[in-house]
């Protein structure tokens, strides 16, 4: 069959390397390049980038160095330390230990978190959303009742009874319990993307060149609504933060001796700190304001690389 | 033998709704046709929009669950996935898709595209295989610095041109091309049937030509039918559909063909409001009280219609009459 084709072209296998050679130099740049010059096209996305991405490495590597159980002993002798004293940069809180310490362990405590439970939950919406939209029909069906079983449920309700009635309970099984009840929004999403593209004849015509139905899921789909799944999990991202941080100052997320930006930002429940001691929430509030928004304003470029009628990035 | 037999296939799709989703009423797109395609034919499919041809060619392709019916490839009925995968049915029966952009996966390259096939039906090595796409490209005639580029950079024509190449990438016996220039510019289309003719020519290959326009199938088919709302109201060589037509359907169609001739543009127009006339006055007769085709009758050894008997002898005397 092989001469079938040599027959009826004028190309042979002497071309080869000199034809690739000539195709390379006209090949397209890759999306990765594409998202990569749309940041550099956008000044304030790049710095959010570079802050966010550095924050993140430093309170992960930082935390390494503070020794937690000491950090949160109580010491009366440093009650209330107004900011900028020796040894407070951040000043102290009314265990006297330092809000700096507690802010950067704090910070580990609950982006990790907020990464895990993004991680988990857009992992498996993504897949149950692939799934369900692409073999429609009967597995549809089911896998739609079961969303809308977990949708019926209500969630910050049942998140408290479980922490309630686990006994020890800590980070890790804190982001599990969490990542049942956050993978729903994801998994709509992606289902209602993946009925429209496995509509579209290239998965037909995938099908008809024989590569199996996982295959064509996870390698012909998936990567057609990638945009959208980089877009979603950064703000989810956003969104998680706040999960752990809401719960923990309502008292059900981490245990009180954990610290948390949560944590940190109950001591507002307090009238005297909210005037007097600002410092022992303020950093904490700031710190998440700002690496809200500046994950929400990378969402956007994202989004924008994505759709390629809004780039502004040069290079195509 | 033909090369494929296809006998009373229908496909309904089911309507559900209610919370246990049960089947409530269905579409029927294809509602019982029969025929065969010989090798190395050319077998024209046309009708109006909607009429059920896609989802015929799908069913052929192996795409479509059918509901009832069987169609034959080698003695077996394809219509079950385990005869597809002993065979390796879709080695032998390729597919040119209607929208050249929405067939092609945007987010591959052109080398990954035409190759597809390859990788999953034949072994080859990874020089074997680029080789094998170089010519590929070079027989649907592009240049081999398409091989990494996205489909999104070229045009309509370019297009149709890469999805022929994947479809021919592993020799196939049949490629079903449903609308294959609907698409595309007048100029276009003629370039892209004439390669098809070539690559049939030269592969031995042949099409199941799907169309709305009885004008485009004249140039490519031996054999010709003519679907309406799921059912063949007429089957025939192209002689017997453009000279001597009996189905008022198949009338229409033929007077809906664009005339290119300026001169005879106003006696064109006159005889499409005849045909018109005639459908709207003697409907009855061409279908049953229910609005349905009839089933076929045959009239000459190669020629059937779906009329009454009498009515398709009473038509078939006229027409010879007229001839005369
Ligand atoms: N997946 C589907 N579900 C329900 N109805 C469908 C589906 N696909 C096609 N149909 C219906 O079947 C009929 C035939 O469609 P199709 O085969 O695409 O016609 P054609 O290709 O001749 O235009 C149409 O009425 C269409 O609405
Ligand atoms: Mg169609």
């Amino acid at each position: 069959m092989a001469e079938n084709f040599a027959q009826h072209s004028n190309i042979s296998a002497a071309d080869l390397d000199r034809l690739t050679r000539e195709a390379q130099a006209e090949a397209t740049p890759s999306t990765a390049r594409i998202i990569w010059n749309e940041f550099k096209a956008d000044r304030p996305a790049l710095i959010s980038l570079f802050v966010v991405v550095g924050f993140i490495l430093f309170v992960m590597v930082g935390a390494l160095f503070i020794d937690t159980p000491k950090m949160m002993e109580t010491n009366i002798v440093n009650y209330f330390n107004r900011p900028l004293t020796a040894g407070f940069p951040l000043g102290a809180d009314a265990g006297g230990r330092s809000i700096l310490l507690e802010l950067i362990v704090g910070s580990r405590n609950s982006i990790g978190i907020a990464l895990g439970l993004t991680v988990i939950s857009s992992t498996f919406g993504i897949c149950w959303g692939l799934i369900s939209g692409y073999f429609s029909g009967y597995v549809d069906w089911g896998m739609q009742r079961v969303y809308d079983f977990m949708m019926m449920l209500p969630m910050t309700m049942m998140i408290i009874v479980l922490v309630t009635i686990i006994p020890h309970y800590n980070a890790v099984t804190l982001t599990l319990i969490f990542s049942i009840f956050y993978w729903e929004g994801t998994s709509r999403l992606i289902r209602s993307r993946t009925l429209a593209e496995s509509g579209k004849d290239y998965a037909a015509a995938s099908l008809t060149s024989g590569t199996n139905r996982w295959k064509i899921i996870f390698r012909d789909i998936m990567p057609n609504i990638s945009s959208l799944i980089i877009v979603d999990t950064t703000l989810s991202f956003a969104e998680n933060i706040g999960v752990e941080t809401g719960l923990s100052y309502l008292g059900f997320g981490l245990p009180s001796q954990t610290p948390s930006l949560g944590t940190m930002i109950a001591n507002a429940n307090d009238p005297n700190n909210i005037t007097q001691y600002w410092w022992t929430w303020l950093p904490a509030a700031l710190e998440i304001i700002i690496l809200c928004l500046a994950i929400s304003y990378i969402g956007q470029v994202l989004r924008r690389a994505a759709d390629a009628s809004q780039r502004q990035g040069t290079a195509d | 033998m033909s090369l494929i037999e296809i006998k009373d296939l229908k496909v309904h799709y089911p309507i559900r709704s209610g919370f246990w989703n049960r089947v409530t009423d269905s579409v029927k797109a294809v509602d019982g046709i029969t025929f065969n395609i010989e090798a190395g034919e050319t077998y024209g499919l046309v009708g109006e929009s909607g009429s059920g041809k896609s989802t015929t060619g799908k069913s052929v392709v192996g795409l479509e669950k059918v509901t009832s019916g069987s169609i034959l490839y080698q003695g077996k009925d394809i219509t079950q996935r385990r005869n597809r995968q002993l065979l390796d049915y879709n080695r032998d029966v390729q597919m040119i898709f209607q929208d050249s952009l929405s067939s092609l996966n945007p987010r591959k390259r052109i080398e990954d595209i035409i190759a597809e096939p390859l990788r999953n039906f034949e072994h080859l090595t990874k020089d074997q295989e680029k080789l094998r796409v170089l010519q590929l490209l070079d027989i649907v005639g592009l240049d081999a610095d398409a091989l990494y580029k996205y489909p999104h950079q070229f045009s309509g024509g370019q297009r149709q041109r890469i999805g022929v190449a994947r479809a021919v990438a592993t020799n196939p016996k049949l490629i079903i091309a449903d609308e294959p220039v609907s698409a595309l510019d007048l100029s276009v289309q003629a370039q892209v049937l004439n390669f098809m003719k070539k690559i049939q020519r030269d592969f031995g290959i042949s099409y199941l030509f799907i169309s709305h326009d009885l004008g485009v199938v004249r140039h490519m088919c031996t054999n010709i039918a003519i679907m309406n709302r799921g059912r063949l109201v007429e089957v025939g060589t192209r002689d017997d559909i453009y000279n001597h037509p009996l189905h008022i359907y198949t009338k229409r169609l033929l007077a809906a063909i664009p005339d290119v001739n300026v001169s005879e543009r106003a006696a064109h127009r006159a005889m499409r409001q005849k045909v018109e006339q005639i459908y709207q006055s003697n409907r009855h007769d061409y279908y049953d009280d229910t609005g349905e085709a009839y089933p076929l009758v045959q009239v000459s050894p190669t020629h059937s219609v779906a009329l009454p008997p009498e009515l398709a002898h009473q038509l078939l005397a006229q027409e010879s009459e007229a001839q005369d």
